[in-house]
């Protein structure tokens, strides 16, 4: 679902935002400050957690719907898979107590926990897992995104409606579930803690979407759409009960709003807008609010290696040098980029440290420009959703690239339209960004450039190198975790050579959060913070 | 009266489905597929074929408009591709509140505009009448946006009288309605001021004044009956047009209306939800006209439908 959270954050920033945004930066902002300085408040009478970070409606309560960032999250509030991620997106046992796996990487048997309920009183057992799955992929639920169980054997058959049960999985007793994959991967265990695996109760009713029942930690009060959902803490938790009563999710379209909502003290938790990091971080009131987490987003222009003059790789490498990305770094987004020289973050096991970014040279460009053969400069479009963001660095690109003689013209269009142009190889240059759905070097490398990834699967770089994937292939089979983050590295080193993008940055997010909330960690992955460990102290702090 | 409401229901028949037609049209030809919108950015081709042809996005044009109107006269407007709910139930949860906002706006609007252009005419040129022309200016020059996070920010962050946003009671209600209200607010006052500044001048309220009446009586039973004509339709249009959701005050405001509706079907391609929404906006456009038709009728007994 990767970038199906990132076209979600993106979709909902763009519908609110760019018909907002502009004018409440040059305008309002300066008077928001002037105004703010009139007091925040210093303690809250509130029991209830309150969250102010979707902005937008979850498409549905119900895992085998969740494609998008508020759904993914509420999710996981609700429900387990037999795997979690902590805060830091570190892959951790949740439904499955541990597990064991073959030695040939094919076999994986988890064993699952014992004495675990589901909020109606409903033990949980072996087969509910096996349900679950098989609910999730079959073609009359429509939620088309069974993707992180297609590895099992008979999966995909199954999906298409050609197969009746799914071969791979069988649950031999209460307490086991085994799994036969196609071939070794390494990073199963990773796909079953994505919202779309957790496990629900036999026969889920139709209106279960708003009713859902699960094991996860919290209960759904109510869910009033558009406007927030409402969570109570579930006692019998098998991992111990949130510290918390009650959790509110507030859905709030307009970042502004959410700003004005947490300097009245009503929301605890709030995500900085990239534009406006620098001005949270000027001011001292707020400096000790602020944290920073490396967000497993990376933004980057792909660059269609079909077309034109872009299939040689010099031009590629050309548009890289002549684009300055630590100065957009540095002025439009507060800094708050980690420069990127390949796909993986810095985060991830496989990223090299050692490996430099393409360095600013305007005529490195041009040499290149005329060795591939256009010495008079190239014409190419830089494609761009409405994302306020986005549309900004585009046209600070395209100044850079017409300075170094690629002459670019932007074409801005509604993040669908865009997305579906791209996805269809119309697009020279296309501006994007990629929100890992797992935290594996692989959910970068193999989507995003990976040949038969091309277009719908995500790799809108049309870019198709058989040696880059042989060795992505070969590191998504690879069990010995040094030998896999090797060849993850020597991948990410081909990709960056080929240059079938503009290495940009990876984006590290920068939330607020009020002095009396305790115990909060911004979460690396969108579900990685389920709240269990976040109080409210209601002593004022000295 | 009853046959021309009667015939006025009837012609709104072709309207809708023109509206319909348009709606079907208009999402057919522009770019973005629903179903990439339905499993997220990273997608396989099975999938996408699987479910275009079970949403029946593969039929040809007129095949699925015939489906859709066949299903839209026996009162289903199907379920959304996105959340799998039906779209009236969607319509239901959303469209009062969004009637609440418009009702509260329409009601500030018409208490404070025809007040304040009534004052304006009873006394052209003096402090009245240049509080209201500055406050009609602000109003109409304004843009919803600004306004609506100012007094977020004056009313809510600073004086903490009032909460930002959200849905709830009054106490949530008056912020995004005045922000709605403004400019009608604006309007209705300097129509009222025109229209009330020919009545005030005309020979039958000097007769009212040599009947001797108060000059409360002249001013609102005899100057203003005779000035809500024009008053009335700018009420007519301005409520039609809230009604029909005001995006930028829901989303601002967060409240959970159908504008922010409409804007997130369309992001993501729900046709569905879209061509519901739409055909059902377009009846109460249709159904708000006729009533501010009526009310012509109420006001000015020389108006008369047959």
């Amino acid at each position: 679902m990767a970038a199906g959270w990132e076209g979600g954050q993106q979709r909902a920033r763009a519908v609110a935002s760019s018909i907002i945004r502009p004018f409440v930066r040059s305008a309002v902002l300066p008077s928001v400050w002037l105004f703010l300085a009139c007091g925040s408040p210093g303690a809250t009478s509130r029991n209830t957690l309150v969250d102010s970070r979707d902005i937008y409606d979850p498409r549905s309560l119900d895992p085998a719907l969740s494609t998008d960032v508020p759904t993914g999250r509420a999710v996981g509030y609700l429900f387990d898979g037999l795997t979690r991620f902590d805060p830091e997106a570190k892959v951790e046992p949740a439904l499955a107590e541990r597990w064991d796996v073959t030695p040939d990487g094919k076999t994986y048997t988890f064993h699952l926990r014992r004495g675990v309920r589901f909020h109606d009183g409903t033990p949980f057992v072996a087969k509910h897992v096996v349900h679950s799955w098989q609910r999730v992929l079959d073609p009359a639920v429509k939620g088309g995104r069974g993707e992180p169980l297609y590895p099992i054997i008979g999966a995909r058959e199954y999906a298409a409606g050609t197969a009746k049960s799914i071969n791979g999985l069988s649950a031999p007793n209460d307490s086991t579930i085994v799994t036969q994959l196609t071939e070794p991967l390494a990073f199963f265990p990773k796909l079953l803690a994505m919202p779309v695996a957790a496990i629900v109760p036999l026969n889920p009713p139709p209106n279960f979407d708003e009713h859902p029942v699960g094991t996860g930690p919290w209960k759904l009060v109510e869910w009033k759409h558009d406007d927030y959902l409402l969570f109570s803490r579930f006692d019998a938790y098998y991992g111990g009960a949130p510290k918390a009563d009650s959790l509110r999710a507030r859905i709030i379209a307009e970042p502004s709003t959410a700003v004005a909502e947490f300097e009245s003290g009503n929301v605890d938790v709030l995500q900085i807008p990239a534009g406006e990091a620098s001005e949270w971080e000027a001011d001292e009131s707020r400096k000790s609010l602020l944290m920073s987490t490396p967000a497993l987003q990376l933004v980057y222009v792909a660059i269609n290696t079909t077309r034109g003059p872009l299939t040689d790789a010099r031009v590629r490498q050309a548009i890289n040098h002549a684009i300055d990305v630590a100065r957009i770094n540095e002025r439009l987004i507060s800094g708050r980029g980690t420069l990127a020289a390949g796909v993986i973050p810095p985060a991830l096991a496989g990223y090299d440290s050692a490996r430099q970014p393409y360095r600013y040279d305007p005529a490195r460009a041009k040499e290149l420009l005329a060795a591939a053969g256009h010495p008079n400069g190239i014409d190419i479009e830089l494609w761009t959703s409405t994302n306020p963001i986005f549309l900004r660095i585009a046209e600070t690109i395209q100044a850079y690239l017409n300075a170094s003689g690629i002459r670019t013209k932007i074409v801005q269009r509604e993040s669908a339209a865009a997305r579906g142009a791209a996805r269809k190889g119309q697009t020279d240059l296309f501006i994007k960004d990629w929100y890992a759905d797992y935290p594996d070097a692989e959910n970068f490398l193999y989507p995003l450039l990976y040949s038969g990834n091309a277009g719908v699967g995500g790799n809108v770089s049309f870019y198709s190198n058989p040696a880059y994937d042989r060795v992505v292939t070969e590191a998504r089979r690879e069990l010995d975790e040094a030998k896999r983050n090797m060849l993850y590295r020597q991948a990410d080193s081909i990709a960056f050579q080929d240059a079938p993008m503009v290495f940009m940055y990876f984006y590290n997010e920068l939330y607020a959060v009020q002095p009396w909330v305790k115990g909060f960690v911004p979460p690396v992955i969108f579900n990685g913070q389920r709240w269990l460990n976040v109080s409210i102290r209601h002593d004022p702090r000295p | 009266m009853s046959s021309f409401i009667l015939r006025r229901l009837l012609l709104a028949i072709p309207t809708l489905f023109g509206v319909l037609v348009v709606a079907f049209l208009l999402l057919y030809v522009a770019p973005g597929d629903p179903v990439q919108s339905m499993i997220g950015e990273r997608a396989d081709s099975a999938t996408i074929t699987r479910l275009r042809a079970q949403l029946h996005l593969d039929d040809p044009l007129p095949v699925r408009f015939g489906h859709y109107v066949g299903s839209v006269v026996r009162g289903d407007l199907g379920r959304s591709y996105i959340t799998n709910r039906p779209i009236t139930q969607d319509i239901r949860e959303r469209f009062p509140k969004t009637m609440q906002l418009a009702g509260a706006a329409m009601l500030l609007a018409s208490f404070l505009g025809i007040s304040l252009g009534i004052l304006s005419a009873r006394n052209p040129g003096g402090f009245a009448d240049r509080f209201a022309l500055g406050l009609a200016y602000l109003g109409i020059s304004f843009p919803v946006y600004w306004v609506g996070l100012l007094l977020i920010l004056l009313f809510a962050v600073t004086l903490h009288w009032l909460p930002p946003s959200g849905y709830g009671g009054l106490r949530f209600l008056i912020l995004p309605a005045l922000t709605l209200g403004m400019r009608s607010i604006a309007f209705l006052a300097r129509m009222t001021r025109s229209a009330m500044l020919e009545a005030l001048n005309a020979d039958f309220v000097r007769t009212a004044r040599a009947k001797g009446l108060t000059e409360w009586t002249v001013t609102v039973r005899h100057a203003l009956r005779n000035a809500m004509i024009p008053v009335i339709t700018v009420l007519g249009l301005d409520f039609g047009a809230y009604l029909t959701g005001s995006i930028l005050t829901e989303t601002i405001f967060s409240w959970p209306g159908i504008g922010r509706y409409v804007v997130n079907a369309i992001s993501r391609r729900d046709l569905p939800a879209i061509q519901g929404t739409v055909l059902f906006l377009s009846t109460v456009f249709v159904l708000v006209n006729l009533i501010t038709d009526l009310a012509y009728a109420k006001a000015d007994p020389r108006v008369s439908y047959r």
